[in-house]
C-alpha cells in the first residue's frame, strides 16, 4: 500500500494552549480517513498545518513521502471549516479562479458543478446561495484539480438532514472512485457510515486510531425480553452473563469474551423459555468514542 | 508572473468597488491634469492681488518643458485614492478569509504577495502613462513653439512619478497586512502623513540630515513641488539619484516587510 500522509511528532501551540501535541499518523491510498475530536480538540489545526496555512511549532510531515510544497498542495483538495469564497463572483467565476490558482483547465468546470448539482445556480452571486449550495460549492472546487486526496472539515456543519444525505451520498461517490478521503468530523454517526479507519483527538493528543470495523468487536450486549417473572435471575445463570440491567423493560444482558446471543438464545430455549425479544447489539461509534473520550482523561 | 496578475485581476475585475474607484482614480487624474488653466483662473478670482500680480496667461503651466514636471508633482497628490483601492482588496482577502483558501488552493506565500505587487506595478504603470499622454497632447497644444532640443527636458519625472506611486501603493499594502482590517488601515493611510510630519516637525532642529530618509518624505522627494518656479524662485527641476536610491530601499523594505509578515502568519 501506499502511504499518502505520514505525519511525525506534529506540534502546534498557541501561547500555553497545546492545539495539537506530538501528532503520529499514516494515511494509507484508498482510506477514508475519520478524523473524530469535540470542539477544540485539533482537527482543524492539524489540517491546517497539513495544507500549510498554520506553520507548525515541531515535527513535519509528509505528503507521498516529500515534504509538503505548494505544488504538492495543487493535488489535494481542501475544504476546511466553512467554504471559503469571494461572495461577489459567481459560483462559476470563484471555480475559474480556483483553477487558476490550481493550475488546471477551467474544462473541469461542468464536471464538479455537476457532480454537486449545483449547474443551474452557476451564474448566481456565491453570496446568494443556501448554506447546503456553499457547502456543495466547497466540495465541487475540492474536485477540480480531479485530487487524489480530498480534504474535508464538518463538511456536513449546520446542513439539514436532507444536505446532510446529499453531501454523504457525495463523498460516498468519491470514495468509489478510490480517492483517499481525510474526513474530520464530530458527527460520529458520519464517519461511521462513510470512513474506513479513523482517529480520535482529544485536547490535540490522539487517544485513538484504527479501522472502523474494529468497533463492535469486544464484548457484546444482547437485549432481552421474555414473559417470564425471574427473567432476571435465569439471565443471571447463564454462565456467558457478566450483568444485567433493566433498561426501558428490556433486560440488557452483557455478555463474557466469548459468547454470542445464540448461546444465549439457545440457553432460554433449554431452560424453557421463548424469548419474546431478543437482539445482538453492535456497539456504536458512539458509544466506543464516548467510552475511549472518559478513559484518555 | 503573468499568471500571478491574471489570478488578482480576475478576483478585481468582478468587483465593483474596484471599477468605482479606478473610475473615480483614472477620471480625476485625467481631468486634474488637464484643468490647470481652469485653475489659475480661479487662484485669479479668489485670491486678492494674484491676478494683479501675475498674468496668469504668462505662467506657462502646460508649456514644454514645465508641463513634465508640473503635472507628475500634481498627479502625486492623487495616488492616495488607488491606494485605498489596494488596502481593500488586501483587507478583503482577509476580511473572506480567502487569503486562506488561495494558499490551500495551491498558492505559495510569496506567489500570493505578488498576485498583489504585480497589480500595483500595473496601477503605476497605467498612472504613469496616462499622466505622460496627458502632458504630451496638453504641451503640444498649449506651447507656442516646439523645440526639440529641450522639449523633453524633465521627462525622466515620469519614472520617478512611476516610483512614487508604486511605492506608496506597497506602502498600503503592507499596512494593509499587517492590520488586516480595512478601516483601520484606511485611517493609519491617511494619518500617516500627519504622524510622520509630527516626528519629522519634532526632530528638525536636532538631526535635519535624517529628514530625507523618512519613508513618505522620500516618496515626496522623488518628484519636487515645481510651481514655485513661478514666483521666481530655485527649484530643484531634476530626479535627485539619492531620492531615487532612498525610495527604492524604501519600497524594498515595504514588501519585504509584508512578506515576512505573510510567511510568519497563521493565516
Amino acid at each position: 500500500m501506499n502511504t499518502v500522509l505520514a505525519i511525525q511528532d506534529l506540534s502546534k501551540h498557541f501561547g500555553k494552549i497545546r492545539a495539537v501535541n506530538n501528532l503520529n499518523l499514516t494515511v494509507e491510498a484508498g482510506q477514508v480517513f475519520g478524523m473524530l475530536g469535540p470542539n477544540g480538540s485539533g482537527k482543524t489545526t492539524t489540517l491546517g498545518m497539513l495544507m500549510g496555512v498554520t506553520n507548525p511549532t515541531a515535527g513535519k510531515f509528509l505528503w507521498f513521502g516529500e515534504e509538503p510544497t505548494p505544488n504538492v498542495r495543487r493535488k489535494i483538495g481542501a475544504v476546511l471549516e466553512h467554504p471559503i469564497f469571494y461572495p461577489y463572483l459567481s459560483g462559476q467565476k470563484n471555480l475559474e479562479l480556483n483553477a487558476m490558482i490550481k493550475e488546471c483547465p477551467a474544462e473541469n468546470i461542468p464536471r464538479v458543478l455537476d457532480l454537486v448539482e449545483l449547474t443551474e445556480r452557476k451564474d448566481d452571486k456565491y453570496k446568494t446561495y443556501s448554506l447546503g449550495m456553499k457547502q456543495r460549492l466547497a466540495i465541487a472546487s475540492a474536485l477540480l484539480n480531479d485530487p487524489t486526496v480530498l480534504i474535508l472539515d464538518e463538511p456536513t456543519n449546520g446542513l439539514d438532514p436532507m444536505g446532510i444525505a446529499e453531501i454523504r451520498e457525495i463523498i460516498k461517490k468519491i470514495a468509489a472512485h478510490g480517492k483517499t478521503i481525510i474526513l474530520a468530523s464530530h458527527l460520529l454517526d458520519e464517519v461511521q457510515k462513510v470512513c474506513t479507519h479513523f482517529a480520535i483527538l482529544k485536547k490535540g493528543n490522539m487517544v485513538y486510531s484504527g479501522p472502523v470495523d474494529d468497533v463492535g468487536k469486544g464484548l457484546e450486549t444482547v437485549e432481552v425480553n421474555a414473559d417470564v417473572e425471574n427473567l432476571n435471575e435465569i439471565l443471571l445463570t447463564f454462565p456467558g452473563t457478566s450483568s444485567v440491567n433493566l433498561e426501558n423493560g428490556v433486560y440488557q444482558v452483557t455478555m463474557r469474551e466469548g459468547y454470542h446471543g445464540k448461546a444465549l438464545n439457545s440457553f432460554l430455549f433449554e431452560s424453557g423459555i421463548v424469548a419474546s425479544h431478543l437482539v445482538t447489539k453492535k456497539k456504536s461509534l458512539e458509544k466506543q468514542f464516548l467510552e475511549i473520550l472518559s478513559d484518555a482523561r | 508572473m503573468l499568471q500571478l496578475l491574471k489570478i488578482d485581476l480576475k478576483k478585481l475585475t468582478s468587483y465593483r468597488t474596484f471599477w468605482i474607484i479606478c473610475g473615480l482614480y483614472f477620471i480625476t487624474l485625467l481631468m486634474t491634469t488637464a484643468s490647470g488653466m481652469e485653475f489659475l483662473k480661479w487662484l485669479a478670482r479668489t485670491v486678492e492681488g494674484f491676478g494683479q500680480s501675475i498674468n496668469i496667461n504668462r505662467i506657462p503651466l502646460y508649456h514644454f518643458p514645465d508641463v513634465w514636471q508640473n503635472l507628475a508633482w500634481s498627479s502625486g497628490l492623487l495616488k492616495i485614492m488607488i491606494a485605498i483601492m489596494v488596502v481593500i482588496s488586501i483587507t478583503n482577502e482577509y476580511a473572506y478569509r480567502t487569503i486562506r483558501q488561495n494558499i490551500i488552493d495551491g498558492l505559495s506565500r510569496k506567489e500570493f504577495l505578488l498576485s498583489k505587487v504585480y497589480t500595483n506595478l500595473l496601477l503605476s504603470l497605467l498612472s504613469m502613462v496616462l499622466v505622460f499622454l496627458v502632458a504630451l497632447v496638453t504641451g503640444l497644444i498649449y506651447s507656442s513653439h516646439l523645440n526639440i532640443d529641450y522639449m523633453f527636458d524633465g521627462v525622466e519625472f515620469y519614472p520617478a512619478y512611476f516610483l512614487e506611486v508604486f511605492a506608496f501603493l506597497s506602502f498600503a499594502l503592507m499596512l494593509g497586512i499587517l492590520v488586516q482590517r480595512s478601516g483601520l488601515s484606511i485611517i493609519l493611510l491617511l494619518n500617516s502623513y500627519l504622524i510622520e510630519l509630527i516626528i519629522k516637525e519634532n526632530i528638525d532642529d536636532y538631526v535635519p540630515w535624517l529628514i530625507k530618509f523618512f519613508p513618505l518624505e522620500s516618496i515626496m522627494n522623488l518628484v519636487p513641488m515645481p510651481f514655485a518656479r513661478y514666483a521666481f524662485q530655485q527649484i530643484q527641476d531634476s530626479v535627485s539619484l539619492q531620492a531615487v536610491a532612498i525610495a527604492l530601499v524604501w519600497t524594498f523594505l515595504f514588501n519585504y516587510f509584508s512578506y515576512w509578515r505573510l510567511k510568519k502568519a497563521d493565516l
